[in-house]
């Protein structure tokens, strides 16, 4: 099963910045999401979400960890 | 709007039959915690590893709830969770022995723990009144594991041919006897249906279906009648228990001697 690389980010509560909190690899955006959750529920997020790393657009440099994988 | 039950307002065959109904949710959700706990390593990815591992021990924290509801009825919840024989158990029969490969344990989750679900949904919408206050958080957690069975589902559906048979044959074998633990035709269902406290039994089976069914679907599986052969009424189960070795497991015996309430 081919699998992606997916970037976690959550929030601890409402009107708090969202931070990177890890990744995941999974198959597809519903395991994502559950996979997530699982492994990152340590915190009583008030929200988390999953970004496809290959949909991330790096902006500043072409080094940094998400460069040279998103859409350009 | 029909008005709340509290644990004192059930007679003796009434409260018989809910406290029945909160055993048959509290072992399955230990049972199904130790099929889960057995593919923390070793299933297909070390994500679907750690999911499998929050399933588990969600399933546990929600049993020792369902347990503790057994104090309204003025019963210690410790004795039924530690020293019951295997035979005493109410768990779905589908749990009684260990998930073969990781197929079986998908299916575990899209056929039992599904209808576990479907249960515990009705059994807080009902009028007993301590169901429905202690019920919210569980489904909410519950939530993760039905979207966890409809990925893999689909996933094993649309992977090889072995793939697709192996999803198949695990939920066409477990689906029958869990629908019958889930929907249960006989007198303790008829009264907690006429008092309101849970659907009837075809009311289960087509919450089950409307809900279920297209997942079953993608693997090539139709929802099928409940098999009630040997039903217990007693206990609320079919015939046979969970294996000594998972009920040791669920009672703490290895490490009974530092057990400290």
């Amino acid at each position: 099963m081919k699998e992606s690389v997916y970037d976690v980010f959550a929030r601890k509560e409402r009107g708090d910045s969202l931070q990177h909190i890890g990744y995941i690899d999974a198959p597809d955006d519903e395991l994502a999401r559950v996979y997530a959750w699982n492994t990152y529920n340590e915190l009583n997020w008030f929200e988390m979400c999953v970004v496809r790393r290959s949909a991330i657009i790096a902006v500043n440099r072409t080094d940094g960890p998400f460069a040279g994988q998103g859409a350009r | 709007m029909s008005v709340p039950l509290q644990p004192a307002d059930l007679d003796d065959t009434l409260r018989a039959d809910v406290r029945r109904l909160l055993l048959a949710l509290a072992d399955t959700k230990r049972i199904l915690g130790i099929r889960y706990s057995d593919w923390l390593l070793g299933a297909p990815s070390l994500e679907a590893g750690i999911a499998a591992s929050g399933m588990a021990q969600d399933e546990w924290g929600h049993a020792r709830l369902l347990y503790a509801l057994l104090k309204d009825f003025g019963e210690d919840p410790v004795p039924v969770e530690h020293d019951r024989e295997p035979e005493a158990y109410v768990s779905c029969d589908a749990l009684d022995v260990p998930a073969e490969d990781w197929a079986d344990v998908v299916a575990l989750i899209a056929v039992v723990d599904s209808a576990l679900t479907v249960v515990l949904e009705a059994f807080s919408e009902g009028r007993y009144a301590p169901a429905g206050a202690r019920a919210g958080k569980m489904i909410a957690e519950e939530a993760f594991h039905g979207d966890m069975a409809r990925a893999w589902v689909r996933s094993l559906a649309g992977g090889t041919s072995e793939s697709r048979a192996r999803i198949a044959d695990a939920c066409n074998s477990r689906l029958p006897r869990t629908l019958a633990w889930m929907a249960p035709d006989d007198d303790a269902a008829a009264r907690l249906a006429e008092a309101g406290i849970m659907p009837t039994t075809d009311e289960l089976l087509e919450r089950f279906a409307d809900r279920h069914a297209n997942m079953f679907a993608a693997a090539g599986v139709q929802v099928p009648a409940p098999n009630r052969e040997g039903w217990d009424a007693a206990r609320g189960r079919g015939p046979g228990h969970p294996g000594l070795e998972a009920v040791e497991r669920a009672r703490g015996d290895l490490n009974r001697e530092l057990f400290v309430e």
